[in-house]
């Protein structure tokens, strides 16, 4: 008979048939589901058709060890909680059983109140990998519902009036008058900051730290940022503002995301540029410190008041000393999220009126000697 | 010769605001409100070029329908512009990067709104991309 899926189910592996019967006869009318091995092969055969909640694995049985169990329920299903039996004198392997996924370990010999107090603890925290796992996927969901609606009920209305005023001045382009033009043009600038507002939500909600990691390779620094360098030439161009690079040699490769950390790059270098007077000079330096990537981005721009500076980072922060900040507060946020997730840090310096510094510091792996 | 384009969107007020740029210019557009009737009109008329949509219906369907048009012997070569809103899901682009269609093998990809300009000029070089290629093969 289909056992139900709220009654607990407990596995008990052990070659000893003292131990089993008398576990057995413990957890009697308690209202488990007991299945029995009394070796390895039989136990890991029973993980697979049991479904068990909660395994007791005895260290040493002959056959296959209890170690090798304990690697093996992990590997069929990492959620179960296993809690090792053993001998007094095996306290010690037990610890390394703990480091190898055991939750806890029961030495022998045990009274039944010691096995039951140990059985609702494995149960309970069970229970807790389970939640925890629901409540992260419902999360997930959350973000990737919202983030539709996001995009469907308001970008898309947007969208459509926006297209419809475009294509009205194409239209009338030779019917409207200066001023007609700057209307037209006004509300252009509206819908369009609303828009970009839009996606920089839907960005801060699509960034995923988790999913990142699982794409990191070892790449050369250079690349995340000669591509971020190519995209803001023609917004440097428009200003007349030289992007210098000094670059050092035979740099280390570091572990992360280069589509990522290209963002980050673009959204600093973009920063340097939008807050730099025309026809200055923008800095990128990378250098390689004894265990990290170091690039900077130094302008000459209006500078961050020393108010403003602690923020910065916080997203959703504009500003207090009313300088004319346009964008969302978004980028900086959004960066240092990404640069956490590479285990680096993203740190500012700034003189008001002077300029700014913006350094990103990623560590690499040191290789050979 | 007047170019023929067929355009598949579900927003027909988005639709208008393309439309009207592309009939002022001097093209013949036609207009599908769903995947289902564009796949119909593709098939029964000949079009220099399809405006698609991507997220219509139930999901995906404008991606549905580009897979299908590649494997189709007969509008394989048909240029595909896809205009969507979604970029930030379906395409996994950042800030300053050129939009890249990399997702489905289409021939661009751009952003809803769209300037006049942009479009305009984007649906001419890729009719004429299309015809070069053609004259090309005979």
């Amino acid at each position: 008979m289909q056992p139900t899926t709220n009654t607990p189910r407990i596995l008990i592996i052990d070659d000893e048939e003292v131990v089993i019967d008398s576990c057995t006869q413990i957890l009697k009318g308690s209202g488990y589901l007991v299945a029995t091995a009394m070796d390895g092969t039989i136990g890991l055969r029973s993980v697979q058709d049991f479904h068990p909640d909660l395994v007791f694995v005895d260290l040493k049985m002959p056959g296959i060890s209890g170690f090798e169990v304990l690697e093996k329920i992990q590997e069929i299903d990492a959620t179960i909680v296993s809690i090792v039996i053993t001998g007094f004198a095996t306290i010690g392997s037990a610890v390394d059983a703990m480091k190898k996924g055991a939750y806890d370990f029961l030495p022998k010999p045990f009274t039944p109140d010691e096995f039951r107090m140990i059985t609702r603890r494995g149960l309970e925290r069970r229970k807790l990998v389970l939640e925890t796992i629901s409540l992260r996927r419902e999360k997930e969901l959350l973000r990737e519902q919202f983030a539709s609606i996001v995009s469907h009920e308001l970008k898309a209305p947007l969208s459509a009036v926006q297209q419809n005023l475009f294509s009205l001045e194409y239209e009338l382009s030779n019917a409207l008058n200066e001023e007609q033009k700057e209307k037209i043009e006004r509300v252009k600038v509206r819908i369009d900051e609303l828009l970009k507002l839009i996606n920089s939500w839907l960005r801060v909600i699509s960034v995923d730290i988790n999913k990142l990691k699982d794409g990191f390779k070892q790449i050369p620094i250079t690349q995340p940022l000669s591509s971020a360098l190519e995209s803001m030439k023609p917004f440097a161009a428009r200003k007349n503002i030289e992007i210098t690079t000094a670059i050092a040699d035979d740099l280390h490769p570091v572990t992360g995301d280069s589509i990522s950390l290209s963002e980050v790059f673009v959204n600093i270098i973009g920063n340097a540029i939008k807050y730099s007077p025309e026809n200055t000079r923008v800095l990128v330096k990378i250098e390689e410190t004894k265990d990290s990537i170091r690039v900077s981005v130094k302008d000459s721009g209006i500078g961050i008041s020393n108010d403003d500076l602690p923020h910065i980072f916080d997203g959703f922060y504009r500003g207090k000393s009313g300088q004319a900040m346009a964008g969302h507060g978004i980028g900086l946020a959004v960066s240092r999220q990404i640069t956490e997730a590479h285990n680096g840090s993203i740190t500012v310096e700034s003189v008001l009126g002077k300029g700014t510094t913006f350094v990103v510091c990623l560590p690499y792996e040191k290789t050979g000697p | 010769m007047t170019k023929k384009l067929m355009m598949i969107d579900d927003d027909p007020d988005f639709v208008a605001g393309i439309k009207s740029i592309l009939d002022t210019a001097g093209f013949e557009v036609d207009v599908a409100y769903n995947p289902k009737d564009g796949m119909k009109a593709l098939e029964t008329k000949q079009y220099d070029l399809l405006l698609l949509d991507i997220m219509m219906g139930r999901g995906a369907e404008g991606i549905m329908i580009a897979r299908k048009l590649r494997k189709d012997a007969k509008l394989r070569e048909l240029p595909v512009l896809i205009i969507t809103g979604m970029r930030e899901q379906i395409a996994f682009l950042f800030p300053g990067e050129p939009v890249h269609p990399r997702f489905v093998d289409v021939d661009e990809l751009v952003e809803k709104p769209i300037e006049p300009r942009l479009l305009l000029e984007k649906v001419n070089s890729l009719i004429q991309t299309a015809e070069a290629r053609k004259a090309g093969k005979k």
